[in-house]
């Protein structure tokens, strides 16, 4: 536990360092959330409410999934582990008596508090300067956001592993990252609000449900309010998954010649 | 004796992906999957007693690294039964690991982007080290390894000297009673060699450590290792002491002559004319059959010598014969 807590830490200080990297993601992130609202805009083209969400809540929900897209590195299915199964150098980790999926995850939580904190609040702030926001009207829904968004994490990082691990199997795992990006970005109601593809498990916990509560809006597919919290069981199940492929794939694994 | 390793009838096949040239090679390339399967390591049995200091020999691809990479726990092999220290390295990683010590000199086991003192703070915290051993280790192996120049560098500065030391410091941290090391002396200049090496013989002394080391750099050997284990093509060639297989495999003494006038003959008796070059001449002879002064003696007889040396044999030659006229092959 104290080697997770220090992990964390590590990965939370280097994060922080990255001050140039951090601030080019943030005017990105900006830049492109405000053109979608832009575009969402227009496409209400003065109706007040299209399918539940008024000009609003739209606008929010972009806000909100930009702001989330560093915290759940939805733009980064590599985490490093493909590559360090691909160079062989995942050999320094098993040479160390620990298991590593809570390492990699320690290795990565810290940093992702940070982009949570730093893009993401800014992201949010930015926005409320600049348009008419949605904001949760009672604890509670504040509450269930903070703790959808949490496991949203713990979703998001068991599908990165589990895909990362294909890199035991394929020399070019990486193309099978951006597949899995390709899919999981459309799935989990980035691009749009959709309300057809975010059933979707487990693409839903990801930004989706959190956006969700932070806005107030009951689930439209009539799912029963309690179901995001289904999200650990869902980031259990993936991590199964992605231990027998770990095993499986440590079985096989070659290594490389030197 | 009871051995802390022991290895019998390991293999380790190894595939590799088999790549076509061409137009048409590129598009086999992409519809077939083809292998080769390399027999890297190919019916290899030994023990090693506990305490011992063992070199792993043999040329490039010889096996080596994947017989060590088995041992640590890192590759399965394909067949064959391996116990070391009790255990079944490859069955239960985690706690089997942290009764090893492991560099493979390529690589480092440390982080990257963290000081030196950083990443051992964190297998502290990984190893499970109590606060006084990890304090009394640590101040002992900035000592021998002199790491105090570098303590706060971050590991990814450091020149490769340097980082060997770290390594070699961050994989003794915990006591482990086996050290396992991958060419810890490749790239290495004299001196840091050196330090290295009477590092490795310290702690096989001090603690009792049982190591197994490969390396191409034959010193290493001789100043370290009682005893050598050599292989190729995945199978064992020798494993003993080092004078047996220099007695055995070892070429001839050799006798290099000055002449102070040119002779069209130089024959002498019990020794063969293995070069000449212009009044200089080198002779082979046998330790059994002849002894220096005898040859001195039989040449001054006949010619009048300027100067000699005797050069004995060395290990180098005697490996690299064995290498590359396969002496040892069963
Ligand atoms: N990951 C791998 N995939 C495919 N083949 C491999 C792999 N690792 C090693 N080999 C092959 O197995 C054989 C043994 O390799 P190994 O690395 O054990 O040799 P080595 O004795 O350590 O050599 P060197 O002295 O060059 O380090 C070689 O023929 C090598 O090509
Ligand atoms: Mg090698």
């Amino acid at each position: 536990m104290r080697l997770f807590w220090e992990l964390c830490k590590i990965s939370f200080q280097r994060q922080l360092a990255y001050r140039a990297s951090n601030l080019a993601g943030l005017v990105t992130n900006l830049f492109f959330g405000v053109l979608r609202a832009a575009i969402l805009l227009a496409l209400y083209d003065n109706r007040e409410v299209i399918a539940g969400l008024t000009q609003r809540d739209a606008v929010t929900y972009t806000g909100l999934t930009q702001a989330m897209i560093a915290y759940l590195h939805l733009f980064g299915v590599n985490n490093g582990l493909m590559n360090a199964v691909y160079s062989g150098e995942v050999a320094t980790d098993l040479l160390k008596p620990m298991n590593l999926f809570p390492f990699w995850l320690a290795k990565e939580f810290g940093g992702s508090v940070v982009n949570l904190l730093l893009r993401g609040t800014t992201i949010m702030a930015a926005y409320a300067l600049v348009f008419p926001i949605t904001l949760p009207d009672n604890p509670l829904q504040g509450v269930a956001f903070a703790v959808s968004l949490l496991l949203a994490w713990q979703v998001s990082f068991a599908f990165r592993f589990l895909v990362n691990l294909s890199a035991f199997w394929v020399l070019n795992a990486q193309g099978i990252g951006r597949l899995a990006f390709t899919v999981s970005w459309f799935l989990c109601g980035f691009l749009f609000p959709l309300r057809f593809f975010t059933f979707v498990v487990p693409a839903i916990f990801l930004n989706y449900a959190p956006a969700l509560y932070f806005l107030g809006q009951p689930d439209p597919l009539g799912l029963p309010a309690f179901a995001p919290f289904l999200a650990p069981f869902v980031g259990a199940g993936i991590f199964l998954a992605a231990m027998r492929f770990w095993q499986y794939g440590i079985r096989h694994y070659q290594s490389t010649g030197s | 004796m009871n051995p802390i390793i022991s290895v019998r009838g390991l293999e380790k096949r190894l595939r590799v992906g088999k790549h076509h040239r061409g137009k048409l090679g590129l598009l086999r390339n992409l519809v077939t999957r083809e292998y080769n399967v390399i027999p890297a390591v190919d019916g290899i049995s030994f023990d090693v007693g506990a305490g011992e200091l063992v070199g792993y020999l043999g040329p490039n691809g010889a096996g080596k690294s994947t017989t060590l990479k088995i041992l640590t726990g890192l590759l399965v092999p394909t067949a064959g039964e391996v116990r070391v220290n009790g255990q079944v390295p490859w069955k239960e990683r985690v706690s089997y690991v942290a009764t090893i010590g492991a560099v493979f000199g390529q690589r480092t086991t440390l982080w990257w982007d963290l000081p030196v003192i950083e990443s051992l703070d964190l297998l502290q915290h990984i190893y499970r080290i109590p606060p006084d051993r990890f304090r009394r280790n640590l101040d002992r192996f900035r000592e021998l390894l002199e790491l105090d120049p570098f303590l706060h560098t971050p590991v990814r500065s450091l020149s490769l000297g340097q980082r060997m030391r770290a390594d070699l410091c961050a994989a003794l941290m915990h006591d482990p009673p086996l050290l396992f090391l991958d060419e810890p002396t490749i790239g290495l200049d004299v001196v840091a060699k050196e330090r290295i090496r009477s590092f490795i013989r310290r702690v096989n002394e001090e603690r009792g450590t049982t190591v197994i080391l490969t390396t191409h750099d034959l010193s290493d050997v001789e100043k370290l290792c009682g005893r050598v284990i050599i292989i190729d093509h995945g199978k064992l060639l020798y494993d003993g002491g080092l004078p047996d297989l220099q007695r055995r495999f070892g070429g001839k003494r050799e006798l290099v002559v000055d002449f102070a006038e040119e002779y069209q003959e130089i024959v002498v008796e019990g020794a063969e004319v293995l070069g000449r070059e212009g009044l200089r001449a080198t002779y082979g002879f046998e330790r059994d059959r002849l002894s220096a002064s005898d040859l001195i003696g039989r040449l001054s007889a006949k010619y009048r010598i300027l100067d000699l040396s005797v050069r004995e044999p060395d290990v180098e030659d005697t490996i690299r014969r064995i290498y590359k006229e396969r002496l040892l092959d069963a």
